[in-house]
């Protein structure tokens, strides 16, 4: 969107800054993944847990088109389970209520 | 409370658990009982509809077990911001609850790319007076634990940072629950399913298909801290006073079917947006970035300046309505609450606080009446639904099921066309300049009528959306 004049400037705080508020508990290994690293290769075109993801957990760094997981980014919304049209996230809940931690919620 | 009963054990000589395991299930001890096969039913997650069917529960003399993966209740959940009251404030104690604010005005605002906004404002001095509508601004942390806390005086039994996995089935019937803790299975002969939005144990059971991703919305949103007089004075608010800001159109969330929101606490202001997931894929931007952009609208930014962001959370919203539920009773089971399904957004009522609650409710007198009768099989839990379907979550999700499919259908006229065309409107109809009113008047009309597709249009609009007003 064009800004328009005299529209005070808001804080766009980067995803780091974000993240940096929610508490978080490292469960110490990831609790996603892709089911199949060739349908990511081979069938995905579209990213959709890239674009889908409020937290840059989900990123396309190499070229061989399989995603890799920040999974220490995660919110836990669960979107990038639905997202997936070929139904290739791997989800499990972060063990024993590690992972983030909400205040206010 | 939750650690009642892991202090019992770690307090003596057992050795500290190591981390990565986290605690186990408590063991029998004098102070711990064994939990497998202790309780009449087990209650997964210790969310609103959790607390409201284990609070129900425990009262009406059952054994009961909330399981919650957050080391409290609460830590794991988000939400918009209002808690729809009228059932909590039956069950409780109400004026104990940890509120913010009561909802004194509501907005609907329609906001185009290009900056334009047309707001409704609606203070009816009805939601001044006790008990204001049911409708409180509150802080999800607080309020949850303080519910969970209100089954637990109860009677309730809370087991914090334990996550359910699977259930377990006996003879074909859920029998109880696996858990991640270390011989972490618990018998129970019933369970509630109150587990969330992503309900991962209800459909790793087979007990729910995984929704559609039209079906499903993404939100992220921003808590931020100001003075409490710069929230009252920038909203003109006193007291407890609060307002809940709606907006919608392609200012909000781009050519999404979705809106934005800002509802103000004591302290905090929740500033957030929410469109479906079938959207989020087809936009370049993150939901991260869409809020950036409804955060920078003219008519937001204003609002939202300054402060400090002290919460960046996300969740998911399943919106499908009554198509997109799971059978809520099974044979030693009910599913209550996000994971059931029960959402209600029609574009002008946003709720789920209080179908959470009313669920729950229901369920745990079903379950009770179940348990009290010596079976718990599907038939004897039918109840559950029963009084769900006859209740207003039932004719409520039913009467608007249809408005989520409608809006995007015609997702370019509502959030696109019409914003740009009643700024417009509002452009001719006021404008100051040596043309007759009349003239204004007419080229407002030919914007609106031209948007709508011609009178005939306009008719057609009004027909396939009278359900709104009907």
């Amino acid at each position: 969107m064009s800004t328009q004049p005299g529209t005070p400037d808001v804080e766009q705080p980067s995803i780091e800054d974000r993240l940096y508020t929610v508490k978080y508990e490292d469960p110490g290994e990831s609790h996603l993944d892709v089911e199949l690293a060739g349908i990511c290769e081979e069938k995905c075109v579209t990213q959709d847990c890239v674009s889908v993801c409020p937290a840059n957990v989900w990123r396309m760094e190499g070229d061989d088109g399989v995603p890799t997981i920040a999974y220490e980014n995660c919110l836990e919304c669960g979107s990038c389970r639905w997202a997936c049209a070929h139904g290739n996230v791997v989800w499990e809940y972060p063990e024993n209520g590690s992972g983030v931690s909400y205040k206010f919620g | 409370m939750s650690t009642d009963a892991q202090s019992g054990e770690n307090g003596g000589v057992e050795p500290e658990p190591k981390e990565s395991e986290g605690p186990p299930m408590p063991q029998p001890t004098s102070e711990t009982p064994n939990y497998d096969g202790e309780f009449d039913a087990i209650v997964v997650g210790a969310g609103l509809a959790g607390s409201a069917a284990a609070l129900t529960m425990a009262e009406e003399g059952l054994d009961v077990i909330m399981l919650e993966r957050g080391n409290a209740p609460g830590t794991k959940n988000v939400f918009g911001g209002i808690m729809f009251t009228p059932r909590i404030r039956e069950l409780t104690d109400f004026d104990d609850a940890p509120k913010e604010r009561f909802v004194a005005e509501k907005t609907f605002s329609m906001l185009s790319e290009e900056g334009d906004a047309t707001e409704v404002s609606m203070q009816p001095a009805a939601w001044k007076e006790e008990p204001h509508n049911d409708s409180w601004m509150v802080l999800r942390g607080d309020f949850d634990e303080w519910f969970a806390e209100q089954a637990v005086e109860a009677g309730a039994t809370l087991l914090t940072e334990t996550t359910v996995t699977d259930l377990v089935r006996e003879d074909g019937t859920i029998a109880g629950v696996e858990t991640d803790r270390p011989d972490g299975r618990l018998h129970a002969p019933t369970v509630v399913l109150a587990e969330g939005a992503n309900s991962l144990v209800s459909e790793g059971a087979g007990l729910a298909k995984p929704q559609e991703r039209k079906d499903i919305a993404v939100s992220a949103k921003e808590v931020r801290k100001y003075d409490r007089e710069k929230i009252e004075d920038r909203f003109h608010l006193t007291d407890e006073e609060g307002a809940a800001m709606h907006y919608f159109g392609d200012g909000a969330v781009g050519d999404a079917v979705g809106g934005g929101f800002i509802y103000t606490n004591k302290r905090t202001l929740a500033i957030g947006v929410v469109y479906s997931i079938e959207d989020a894929v087809h936009d370049d931007r993150t939901p991260d970035d869409v809020l950036d952009d409804f955060k920078s609208h003219p008519a937001v930014a204003p609002l939202v300046k300054g402060g400090r962001m002290v919460e960046y959370s996300a969740h998911a919203i399943p919106e499908g309505g009554p198509d997109a539920m799971p059978d809520l009773v099974h044979d030693g089971a009910v599913i209550t609450g996000d994971a059931a399904g029960l959402v209600l957004n029609n574009g002008l009522h946003l709720e789920g606080t209080n179908m959470a609650v009313e669920s729950g409710y229901h369920a745990g007198k079903a379950v009770a009446d179940a348990v009290a009768a010596g079976r718990t099989d599907a038939a004897a839990l039918a109840d559950y639904e029963d009084d769900l379907s006859e209740s207003w979550v039932m004719d409520n999700l039913n009467h608007y099921g249809w408005f989520l499919d409608a809006a995007a259908e015609d997702k370019e006229f509502l959030f696109d066309d019409l914003p740009r065309a009643i700024a417009d409107a509002e452009t001719d109809y006021f404008r100051m300049n040596d043309e007759p009113k009349t003239r204004h008047t007419k080229s407002a009309r030919k914007r609106l009528v031209g948007a709508m597709g011609g009178y005939l249009g306009a008719a057609k609009k009004a027909w396939k959306y009278r359900k709104m007003f009907i």
